[in-house]
This record gives C-alpha cells, sequence and structure tokens, in this order.
C-alpha cells in the first residue's frame, strides 16, 4: 500500500489527527452533551457549534489568501509560494462559505422560518462566494506563470474589498441576522457554560481542518508547477491505476 | 504504465517547501483518467462561459444588494410616518410582538400587533407563523398595508433572534417534546 507513504510529511498528520479528534469532540459534545437554548425549537440551537466556526475560517482563509497575495505583489517578498499560498488558501475558503450559506440557510428556515432572505449580511456573503469563484477562475486563465500570478494577486485583492463589507454588514445596515456571537474586540459572549466551551473547541477544531486542507492544496500546488500539467495527468492515472487494482 | 516520478523529475527546486518524500502521484486523490481531448481552444471556451456565469451572479447579487439589502425593512412607526408614501406596495416591517395581541382567527390566519419607538400597527398574517413566534419577539413581514388603514397584511414572517444562547434546562440533556409547543 502507498497510502503510508502519502502523508510522509509528520506535522501534518498530526494537525489532521488533532482536527479529526477535534470535530468528533465537538459533534459529540453539540449534539449529546450541551443543553437546548431558551427560545430554540427542540434542537435547532446546535447549529451554533458549527455555523460561526465556518464563517470564522471562511474570514481567516480569505485574510490569509489577502495576505499571501501582497507578499507576491510587493517586490521584495515575491515568491511563487506566495501565488500556491493564495490559491489554497482562497480555494478552501470558497468550499468554507459555501457551507456557511448551506448551514446559515438550515437555521435560519428553523429559527427565522425562511430559507433565505435579501437581506444585507446573506447578500454580500452570496456575492463574496461568487466573487472567490471568479478569483479560482482567473487563476485558471491560461498565460505565462508570472502574470498568470501577477495577475491571480490583483484579482484576490479586489475580492478582498468585499470581506470588511461582509463583516460589518450587521452594524452597518439593518439585517434580519443577529450581531456577532463573540464579540472580537471584547472577547465578550452571552453564550452559557458548556455551549460557550463547545462553540470555541468548534472554532479551534475548524480552524485546524483549515490549517490541514490548504497545506495540502499549497502541497500540490508546488507539486503541480515543478512537475507541469502534463506531469499532473501522469500522476493521476499512476494512482488511478493503484486505486482500481 | 507506473511512472517513478521520484527518480526522474528534479528535487533541488522548492527544497525548503516540498515535504520530504512526497510525489505528486501521492498528493493526489485517484480520478479516472479524462477521457475528452482537452485542447486549448475547448478550455477558453469553457473558461468564457464560466466568466459570463461569474459576471452575471455578480451583477445580481450587486443588483439585488443595492434594491433590496440595504434597506432590508421598516421599522413599525417608520412606516407609520410614510404610510402615504408606501401606499399599498410590498415591503418588509419591523417590530416586536405585542403582549397579549396574538388571536388565532381561523384556519391560516393570524392577528396580532406589533410595535416600534411606542408605535403600533396591526397585522393580519395569512400563514402559519414559524416555530420561534411568540410575544415580545422582534418580527420582520412581509406584506403591504390594506386600503386606505393602518393594517398591515402580511404573508410571510421571519422571526429575529439575539446572539445570547441561555441554556435552558441546565441541570437537564434534553427537554422534553410535549412541553416545547
Amino acid at each position: 500500500m502507498m497510502l503510508r507513504r502519502i502523508n510522509s510529511d509528520g506535522a501534518l498528520r498530526v494537525l489532521g489527527t488533532l482536527a479529526l479528534l477535534g470535530m468528533i469532540a465537538t459533534v459529540w459534545l453539540g449534539l449529546f452533551v450541551t443543553p437546548n437554548a431558551v427560545g430554540y425549537a427542540d434542537g435547532t440551537v446546535r447549529l451554533l457549534y458549527i455555523h460561526p466556526p465556518l464563517a470564522w475560517v471562511m474570514f481567516v482563509a480569505y485574510g490569509m489568501a489577502t495576505l499571501s497575495s501582497l507578499l507576491y505583489l510587493w517586490p521584495r517578498t515575491r515568491h511563487p509560494r506566495f501565488d500556491h499560498l493564495a490559491g489554497a488558501s482562497a480555494e478552501v475558503g470558497v468550499v468554507f462559505t459555501g457551507l456557511t450559506l448551506v448551514s446559515g440557510s438550515i437555521w435560519g428556515r428553523t429559527t427565522w422560518g425562511v430559507w433565505w432572505a435579501w437581506d444585507p449580511l446573506l447578500t454580500t456573503t452570496a456575492l463574496l462566494f461568487v466573487l472567490y469563484l471568479g478569483y479560482l477562475a482567473i487563476r485558471n486563465v491560461p498565460g505565462d506563470p508570472e502574470t498568470v500570478a501577477r495577475r491571480s494577486a490583483v484579482a484576490g485583492l479586489v475580492a478582498f474589498l468585499d470581506v470588511p463589507v461582509v463583516f460589518f454588514a450587521v452594524s452597518w445596515w439593518r439585517s434580519l441576522h443577529q450581531g456577532p456571537t463573540v464579540n472580537l474586540a471584547t472577547g465578550k459572549s452571552y453564550v452559557h457554560g458548556s455551549m460557550a466551551w463547545t462553540l470555541m473547541l468548534g472554532f479551534v477544531s475548524f480552524t485546524l481542518t483549515y490549517i490541514w486542507l490548504m497545506a495540502h492544496r499549497y502541497r500540490l500546488a508546488v507539486l503541480r508547477d515543478r512537475e507541469g500539467d502534463e506531469g499532473l495527468e501522469a500522476a493521476l492515472a499512476e494512482r488511478w491505476a493503484e486505486a482500481v487494482r | 504504465m507506473t511512472l517513478d516520478t521520484r527518480r526522474d523529475l528534479p528535487l533541488e527546486d522548492f527544497d525548503d517547501e516540498s515535504p520530504d518524500a512526497l510525489t505528486l502521484s501521492q498528493a493526489v486523490s485517484p480520478r479516472p483518467p479524462r477521457r475528452r481531448a482537452r485542447g486549448s481552444r475547448s478550455k477558453s471556451r469553457r473558461l468564457a462561459v464560466v466568466g459570463a456565469v461569474i459576471l452575471a451572479a455578480i451583477g445580481f447579487l450587486v443588483f439585488k444588494g443595492l434594491t433590496s439589502a440595504i434597506v432590508f425593512f421598516k421599522t413599525a412607526n417608520e412606516a407609520v410616518a410614510e404610510r402615504a408614501q408606501l401606499g399599498n406596495a410590498d415591503f418588509q416591517i419591523e417590530g416586536t410582538v405585542v403582549h397579549g395581541s396574538v388571536r388565532h382567527l381561523r384556519t391560516d390566519v393570524y392577528r396580532f400587533a406589533i410595535a416600534s419607538s411606542g408605535v403600533t400597527v396591526k397585522i393580519e398574517n395569512t400563514g402559519n407563523p414559524p416555530q420561534m413566534f411568540r410575544p415580545g419577539i422582534p418580527v420582520v413581514l412581509v406584506g403591504h398595508f390594506v386600503g386606505s388603514s393602518n393594517l398591515f397584511a402580511s404573508n410571510e414572517i421571519m422571526v429575529k433572534h439575539s446572539a445570547a444562547y441561555i441554556a435552558a434546562h441546565p441541570g437537564r440533556v434534553r427537554a422534553s417534546p410535549a412541553k416545547s409547543s
């Protein structure tokens, strides 16, 4: 079996294990240990342990992508690694934005009574999702590698313009959505006892999962850059042959 | 045919960032080989389609943002103040459900009042309210004023909730389903 060699990097394997254990603990605490919340129909509050962490990772991922794009554009720090990092982080960010929208929609149905509303926070988050999809598409437009990287970095900065809008949407406009669950400025939250601990664990495990996913995408981008598209096709064929053997 | 990518390819680049004994074939997940020939023309056509769809989606969302999202709702007192301009047009109204005002008229028809900054608006809602609907909580209603009256006919109730999560039964894991309604 080749499987053992896939993750030769020890640190990543440890990280992946921690992320998985954290997820299992979050699910177990969230579903079976924490109490119901006042005013919530039975069970619906349990989305609390995944929806805010998903949204948090979305911000972290786009922040990382933007920082990497800036480092790529800055002549003194320009290196392909920052281009790869930006792409990897944005890709994971898009996945988490999608999950934020889906989990929010389910929660919206059970609490607000609607799957979707054209509310400022929801609308700008949907826009963010599409903007970063566009960014990923731009990364795929063929051209000279350095031009593509520079073009992508600029597109990454443009897409980021919507991030502060999403972040402050609840305070700038009237929204159906409540304010942030944890106030980042004061660190205060109005979450009770074990619910708060479970939410905290959710934040940690989702962040670890983000780092793990991003690191894998980053490694793949580095290897692909080194071996080219033909190398990638050959590698996929090799893995497929192994899988169906 | 298997390809020993490890021997064939130079490893001196990226030594600081690529994992020690990792090759590309180990970093990818198994996936059947592509049947379709991928010419550069079909790729650029696909990118053009993707680009057009994304641009259309961005345009739609920006339009929705500018038309619906910026003023997602008017509060009850604002709606009453702007009663003349609002006419019988559809809009969203927000207020807190007044205690003791909720009456179930007939199947699917509920009457209640909402208040905001001391101004009360009478509501007649068609359709079942969501589970979390109860007096004392803020709601957003979709509908319009009836005739020239200040009665608001709504067909959708959205319940707002705060970011406070208070344990319902700190000593107990689950509330009994019978009591929740």
